[in-house]
């Protein structure tokens, strides 16, 4: 991971020149906040899904994805619904990670941050009368990452227009955005069938690419907490935290290949440090546009410029991706039953709502909001130099495509194991994997030993040995006790012939158990304790327990004997590891013993 | 003035909106006076958010001039008419104003003092509450040209705060371009400022001034700026574009004045804070907040805003092209024939003062009319003085009576940057 660039301009704000991202002192500005309540009249119903019950929908979606159901939750598909196109368009907006505001030198706060209410803003941030926007250069750093992680061209001249609407989580009356001039252009993410992209939409192909149209920079609003009936607390400290909106172009047909390129552009950001915390945790969100056609003939309406599509709906604030697939399948389904009613379908705006069948109305065309998208005068236009944007690309971590083909190349994995080894637990099980090869490789001492054999055997203990045992105890890889050296060591063990992989599986279960403190044994101290070190049987040895089972299953013997089913040798194998002692045996010596015995 | 924050005082910007409002910090243009020993002592009146003419717009009441007329106030011009009537009285060396579109010269004309308006992005804006802010700049009222000019060195600073305070790499290469003033000047007389509504008072001290200016030594240059009719207009566009915006913010809930009851009443049709912001400015400035939204909105943005921005650039090219100095913020200097000047010397208004009754019998546009001769310095954010000129014998003699005004203001315009070329022919015209 790259180093989080945690540093400001120079502070000139004599609020907060003297505080800290960690330690903000209450300020003006927040005792006078307090002291001023707001009370509404309630008029429309909240559209948001209160977080806990949003926690648990997603727990449970992840346990259904998890048991490979994932395709049963579909909502009613329309029968007719093979006939028809559909189209979509992604735009996602995510928290930048930076240590400051984008236009006050106040600390930004993370999403799931717990700073009290309005204590990080600064003058500018509440819109007090005279005040002015300073652009932070430093939040630049993270929006040129992903800019770059998502094959962006930089433009070098972007500007700042003013995005008005009324709204009490928008203090000035406007957020400030890039409309006219976004700093980013003509980008594209390119999926697998690893990605998640549907089958259709490879149509034989090994990947498809989805064009990035633009990126653009702008302000975070206020978070507003309704408290029933009809009180709305607003808390500032998120007011201008900067975003950066990732607009796609509508070159997407199915809604899992739509969730797949939310997915895979969160894991690009991610990967270059660029934003603070993933969608699940509210650090991302998606508007999706949503437009369906006859299969093969070409509609009247042009997004940028792909033309020859519906009309098209937008569905607001996604906030998970169960909810853009979801959202996605119903407003296809719903606008299908429209058109082959003989209805139109208007270009409005429709909400949706996790747990629901069908997206619902929020508003139409004539109450739309009429943006009055204006330069702000007050702001210099934004030049950004190739030389930054060169340094920048040269310094960026490495982004998920090249690390899946990397734990491929380096370390023998599968396709789809280096995918998932490298997607789980953003990518700390990779890490915990290239750690446990080298001090495998360090025990081993052996220069000559195949890099890519180890990496092979780890990433399967890491992947399948370990991930089972989490699986089983339900316990997540935050919590995992067992440390890279003491897998070395059960590892190195192995190959060294010193214990059995039974006994090596027993190790590792038992340590999963034990708790992380000084009591905790070594890998060496578990096995001297246990007796579990394999004391090879010598030849006769072996010779005499595979005859005492051999005699005491003679129908077993005949089978490989007279009829030639060697597969059975296995179960003679099997036989001879449970009955001698605990990790005496050998299952390759024993199954020399057994062939020879049996003339096989 | 009172769109200036100080965090002794209240600030209001004469709106309801912010009645009692004190800011929680101060201006850096007052910061920058008390750290040269000056006592800021209180708030002028002025239009509401420095919208108006006359100073008539204002929640704390009209300002009115100390000059008469058959026994009614004459208008004292706006928008920062209470610091022009401080000054006039003698009761203050100095006073601030904020010059979006003339409304520090305008004032100047009407009391008979001095107003400069100096280049845009001299003077930190940080803590002026905004109108227009590509065109809001603090200007400066005194007694006389050196006051004026003293008051400016000392605010004459780069101020990090200010996102549009000109860099110090720009202030060096406009210190760089620097002349020393020639003896006799090239004065630019624009044709375009001729015009029928400019009455016989204000024209005979103008051409009195221009007889005198060249009496001098100093020559008369008949230039053209063919742009100037289009620029009201174009003013007139943007300064309300950028009002609409920049009032946004009022809305009532951190600050300034809330109505009683709930503010969002959709059943009622009415959209959020509709009470609050309806109670809470006063007409003039809901005129231009509406023409703002509507030259703004998706269906009219090309042919007002668009349009007027093109003007703008327009003006621009026009001073350009006369000016015998380039504008140190273009790479090249537009050719264009014809004589080229170091000022521009003008009417600062088209008539005297109006009497408060008959500002009230104007329709909006008629004092819009007004600003015709400031405007333009403004769209280009051009260092322009207002230079009080005595009137003629004849016009005092057939048009004034006791208590009433007796001059009238010469406006000297100058190249971007030429602060100090302006300030010293504003001193010669004020010496004549």
């Amino acid at each position: 991971m790259s180093s989080k660039i945690r540093r400001c301009a120079p502070a000139t704000l004599s609020l907060f020149s003297n505080t800290s991202a960690r330690t903000p002192r209450a300020c003006i500005v927040s005792q006078w906040l307090r002291s001023r309540g707001l009370t509404t009249v309630d008029s429309t119903p909240s559209q948001s899904v209160p977080l806990r019950k949003h926690l648990k929908d997603e727990a449970k979606r992840k346990k259904a994805e998890a048991k490979g159901s994932h395709n049963d939750i579909k909502a009613k598909t329309n029968p007719h619904s093979d006939e028809w196109k559909l189209t979509v368009g992604v735009e996602i907006h995510t928290e930048l990670n930076t240590a400051c505001k984008l236009f006050s030198t106040a600390p930004a706060t993370a999403a799931d941050s717990n700073g009290l209410p309005n204590t990080r803003v600064a003058l500018f941030d509440a819109a007090l009368p005279g005040t002015q926007p300073q652009f932070q250069r430093a939040t630049l750093l993270p929006a040129l990452r992903a800019a770059i992680a998502l094959g962006c061209d930089v433009q070098r001249k972007s500007g700042w227009d003013r995005k008005h609407y009324f709204h009490w989580d928008q203090p000035n009356g406007y957020q400030i955005t890039q409309y006219y001039e976004p700093f980013a252009k003509n980008g594209s993410i390119v999926l697998s069938a690893e990605d998640g992209v549907s089958k259709t939409d490879l149509s034989g192909t090994q990947s498809i690419s989805i064009g990035i149209k633009q990126i653009q920079m702008e302000q975070d609003t206020a978070k507003t907490t309704h408290y029933a009936p009809s009180s709305y607390h607003v808390d500032l400290n998120r007011a201008g935290h900067p975003l950066i909106e990732i607009i796609t172009l509508p070159q997407i047909h199915s809604p899992q290949t739509a969730a797949a390129v939310v997915r895979k552009i969160q894991a690009q950001l991610k990967s270059v440090d660029a934003c603070v915390t993933g969608m699940e945790l509210g650090g991302l969100r998606a508007d999706v546009n949503v437009s369906v056609r006859p299969r093969g003939s070409s509609g009247n309406y042009s997004y940028g410029g792909v033309s020859g599509l519906g009309q098209r709906t937008e569905i607001k604030n996604l906030s998970s991706f169960a909810a853009i697939e979801n959202a996605i399948m119903a407003e296809r389904d719903r606008q299908i039953d429209v058109l082959e009613a003989g209805g139109v379908i208007e270009g409005e705006t429709r909400g949706w709502t996790l747990g629901a069948t069908e997206t619902t109305r929020l508003r139409g065309k004539e109450g739309e909001v009429d943006y009055r998208y204006m330069p702000d005068a007050d702001l210099p236009p934004l030049i950004i130099g190739s030389d930054l944007v060169d340094h920048l690309r040269s310094t960026l971590p490495e982004l998920p495509d090249a690390t899946v083909l990397r734990a491929q190349q380096d370390y023998g994995l599968s396709a789809k194991d280096a995918k998932t080894i490298a997607t789980l637990d953003d990518g700390e099980r990779l890490d915990f994997m290239e750690e446990t090869v080298e001090l495998v490789l360090d025990n081993l001492g052996d220069d000559q030993a195949d890099k890519t054999k180890i990496g092979k055997l780890v990433g399967n203990w890491v992947l399948h040995e370990l991930g089972g045992l989490l699986a089983t105890s339900n316990i997540a890889w935050a919590d995992v006790t067992v440390s890279e050296t003491e897998l070395a060591d059960i590892i190195t063990n192995v190959q060294l012939k010193r214990i059995t992989s039974r006994t090596a599986k027993q190790l590792l279960a038992t340590l999963h158990e034990l708790p992380p403190d000084e009591s905790r044994p070594s890998v060496e101290q578990l096995i001297d304790d246990g007796s579990l070190r394999l004391r090879p049987l010598s030849g006769e040895g072996y010779t005499a327990l595979a005859e005492d089972i051999i005699a005491e299953n003679p129908e077993m013997a005949k089978a490989v004997k007279d009829k030639g089913q060697k597969g059975k040798v296995m179960w003679f194998v099997g036989q001879m590891v449970r009955k001698g002692h605990e990790g005496t045996v050998e299952p390759e010596k024993a199954r020399e013993v057994v062939e020879r015995l049996l003339g096989s | 003035m009172d769109n200036i924050v100080t965090s002794s005082l209240p600030t209001t910007a004469a709106s309801r909106n912010l009645s009692n409002h004190i800011s929680p910090f101060e201006a850096t243009v007052v910061k920058l006076l008390k750290q040269h020993g000056a006592t800021v002592s209180s708030k002028t009146n002025m239009d509401e958010f420095g919208m108006g003419s006359h100073s008539q717009n204002s929640f704390n009441g009209p300002v009115l001039s100390l000059f008469k007329k058959i026994g009614v106030p004459l208008s004292p011009g706006g928008s920062s008419g209470g610091s022009a009537v401080a000054v006039a009285s003698g009761d203050w060396w100095a006073a601030l104003g904020t010059d979006t579109g003339g409304s520090v010269r305008l004032p100047a004309a009407y009391t008979g003092t001095v107003g400069f308006k100096p280049s845009y992005g001299l003077l930190s804006r940080w803590g002026v509450i905004q109108y227009a802010n590509s065109l809001d700049t603090v200007g400066i009222l005194a007694a006389s040209v050196e006051d004026a000019g003293a008051v400016f060195d000392i605010l004459n600073q780069y101020d990090p705060q200010d996102p549009t305070s000109l860099q110090p790499s720009v202030r060096r290469r406009i210190a760089a371009n620097r002349r020393t003033p020639p003896k006799t000047l090239r004065i630019g007389v624009p044709t375009e400022y001729n015009i029928h509504e400019l009455s016989s008072a204000v024209r005979a001290a103008y051409i009195s001034t221009l007889q005198q200016l060249q009496n001098l030594g100093h020559t008369l240059h008949a230039i053209s700026l063919p742009t100037t009719k289009q620029a009201l207009s174009a003013y007139y566009v943007l300064a309300p574009a950028e009002a609409s915006s920049n009032l946004a913010k009022y809305d009532g809930i951190r600050y300034g004045f809330r109505s009683e009851g709930p503010d969002a009443l959709p059943r009622e049709n009415l959209p959020l804070y509709a009470k609050t912001r309806g109670e809470g400015f006063g007409e003039e400035v809901k005129r231009r907040i509406l023409l703002g939204a509507y030259t703004l909105s998706s269906e009219a943005i090309d042919n007002y805003f668009i349009q007027a921005q093109k003007v703008r650039r327009l003006v621009q090219r026009d001073f350009d092209r006369v000016f015998a100095t380039q504008n140190p913020l273009l790479d090249s200097k537009p050719g264009g024939g014809g004589d080229e000047v170091d000022i521009i010397i003008t009417p600062s208004a088209p008539t005297l003062p109006p009497t408060v009754d008959e500002v009230k019998k104007q329709s909006p546009v008629e004092i819009y009319m007004n600003d015709v001769f400031t405007v333009p310095a403004s769209l280009v954010g051009l260092p322009a003085v207002s230079v009080p000129m005595p009137l003629s014998d004849d016009t005092v003699e057939m048009e004034v009576e006791g208590g009433d005004v007796k001059t009238t203001g010469i406006q000297v315009i100058g190249q971007f940057g030429d602060d100090e070329l302006v300030l010293r022919a504003a001193e010669i015209v004020q010496n004549l």
